[in-house]
């Protein structure tokens, strides 16, 4: 609220404004509240255990058994694949574009990654099921599974292709332009006087640039956390990729599930079974917290990034 | 010495531009994917792709009327809904930024930016699906329009921030109101950068799936505009054929591909055509 020395005609004109601010905190509020109330009688029902096991079993008659651990444990390893992946490609992409592309590139290919951003992420989803799961099987999984199939990761034969490797590879390319654009953005605010420090104790360019990254380590460490995030949360394309069973294995080519891709399965016919809405419903507070606990992270660590002097 | 430097320098070197290479390869190949595989199909199916409903299994004609126009109505729909809410908070945010509302609506739109939109499809099937009874096309809207609220709040917020105070000042030097400074001097000012987060956050909510999922239902056979009935969407229907086993679905879903991608493309160039000129 405004203070009282401020001209009434301006506090109405903050008053005619609160309506609309009030809206997304009850759009934010109404969405935690309904969520969570929603999952309270699955919480009640199967306790932590709920989070714990890993089981399966719809009934229609009564409440039938069900534990998430296969699908948060999905969520959680194909996510972390994802920035793995992510971050070598998205800071040599960061580096290529501020560094080494010619002036007149840079433009194209920033432009080129914004829209990579915000490509619709069922397009992905296609082009995973249609391109990368089939060739990530003929050339990575096979090769891997015959050569080093004595690791416990690579240790089953890839049937469909359809995996957390494959759930992982394509959130990887999916973040990637996300992460790219926060660690271009701290690359290009590096002052230049510290550019100039990092020269003068450098004696080759690769030097420079490695010190350089050393200085926005912040905007890296968040980028890659709200990746992570981000990768999370998608639902359709790893839905279609990440082959949709209840296994919790260390082997990366086996098929398995995600909370979200669970929910986007599972939630229409949901109805029909008691307690398998309150229990997706769960699912969905997991996903609220992974994503409000990283996000607040992640903008903190970018609040990091600052340049004195 | 010298000599490893400079060999460590284009070993370097090559190894950035390799990677960074890779890693626009995915969103490059899956366009062109999406024309040389969605491409023929439309150029058989000719006009009829627009004009006719998606087929039965197995049959060899094409269209994606239903979605067609489900998407295109869900974004001037979603659009209606969510960019007042998003501008008129986004003004409170950059005019009052020291009061306290200023700055949970910032804090929140940021938060709001990275939450699973399935958890939006969750919500908007609890409280608005659930009471009418069945899944709509205003459902839906409404669970985009939440999808777009921070996207375009916080582009906005961008947008007439970058204003500089002397333009404000200047017009209360002149006994201008708040409100007469905010609406007729810093608003035209930004016009472009606020029309760039209003394109910005359509183009990401016509792209989006998961909100659809529980709220739009599937009226793909027989088309419907009427916003309390169900209706379909072009991503939506990508999901469904994706997953069908019938060659004639798959590749409907390719051709639905490359119209998204247009869509999708014409709606961020024209938010990157009216960025350009203005500069305060």
């Amino acid at each position: 609220m405004p203070p009282r020395s401020v001209p009434r005609e301006d506090r109405l004109f903050y008053f005619s404004l609160v309506p609309f601010a009030y809206i997304i905190i009850a759009a934010l509020l109404l969405l935690a509240l309904s969520i969570t109330w929603k999952a309270l009688p699955a919480l009640e029902a199967y306790g932590i255990d709920l989070f714990l096991r890993n089981v399966w079993a719809p009934r229609e008659d009564s409440p039938g058994d069900y534990g998430l651990l296969a699908a948060i444990y999905g969520t959680l390893v194909s996510a972390f694949i994802a920035v793995v992946l992510a971050l070598p490609l998205s800071v040599s992409l960061a580096i290529a574009v501020e560094e080494l592309a010619p002036k007149p590139l840079r433009g194209a290919i920033a432009f080129l990654n914004d829209v990579a951003a915000g490509f619709p992420t069922i397009a992905f989803g296609l082009w995973g099921v249609e391109y990368l799961v089939p060739f990530l099987r003929d050339y990575v999984m096979r090769p891997l599974y015959s050569s080093i199939g004595f690791l416990p990761t690579f240790s089953c034969e890839p049937l469909s292709g359809a995996s957390l490797l494959a759930a992982g590879t394509l959130l990887a390319f999916m973040v990637t332009p996300f992460m790219t654009a926060l660690i271009r953005e701290a690359y290009a605010s590096v002052p230049f006087h510290l550019r100039e420090a990092a020269a003068s104790v450098s004696s080759a360019w690769y030097q420079e640039v490695l010190l350089v990254l050393g200085m926005i380590k912040p905007a890296i460490v968040a980028a890659l956390l709200l990746g992570y995030g981000r990768a999370a949360g998608e639902t359709v394309a790893v839905s279609l990729v990440v082959g949709n069973s209840f296994n919790v294995s260390l082997c990366l080519f086996a098929p398995s599930y995600t909370v979200s891709a669970l929910i986007a399965n599972q939630f229409g016919n949901a109805t029909y079974y008691p307690l398998m809405p309150e229990v997706l419903f769960a699912g969905g507070v997991f996903l609220f917290v992974i994503g409000l606990v990283i996000n607040w992270m992640g903008v903190r660590m970018i609040e990091r990034v600052r340049w004195v002097g | 010495m010298a000599e490893v430097r400079a060999l460590l320098d284009i070993l370097f070197k090559g190894c950035v531009l390799l990677i960074a290479f890779l890693a626009l390869v995915p969103v490059l190949h899956l366009t062109l994917a999406a024309i040389v595989n969605g491409g023929p199909v439309i150029a058989s199916a000719g006009l009829k792709f627009f004009t006719e409903v998606p087929p039965p299994p197995g049959n060899r004609t094409y269209g994606i009327l239903t979605s067609l126009i489900g998407t295109i109505e869900l974004a001037l729909l979603s659009t209606l809904v969510g960019v007042p809410i998003s501008f008129m908070a986004a003004v409170l945010v950059v005019e009052f930024p020291h009061s306290r509302l200023g700055r949970i609506v910032r804090l929140l739109s940021r938060t709001l930016l990275e939450l699973p939109t399935i958890l939006i499809g969750m919500f908007v099937f609890t409280i608005i699906v659930v009471p009418l009874g069945s899944p709509s096309i205003l459902a839906a809207s409404i669970a985009l329009a939440l999808v777009m609220l921070p996207y375009v709040t916080t582009y906005i917020e961008t947008a007439l921030s970058s204003v500089p105070r002397t333009y404000r000042e200047a017009g209360l030097a002149l006994g201008m109101t708040k409100a007469r400074v905010a609406f007729t001097i810093v608003v035209p000012i930004a016009v472009r950068g606020v029309v760039t987060g209003i394109l910005v956050g359509l183009a990401k909510a016509m792209g989006e799936t998961a909100p659809l999922l529980f709220t739009l239902g599937r009226a793909r056979t027989s088309l419907n505009v009427d916003p309390l009935g169900p209706g379909d969407a072009i991503p939506l229907l990508i999901y469904d054929y994706a997953q069908a086993p019938y060659e004639n679905l798959r590749e409907v879903a390719w051709g639905a591909t490359l119209v998204l991608i247009t869509l999708f493309l014409l709606v961020y160039v024209l938010a990157r055509l009216t960025i350009r000129g203005v500069r305060v």
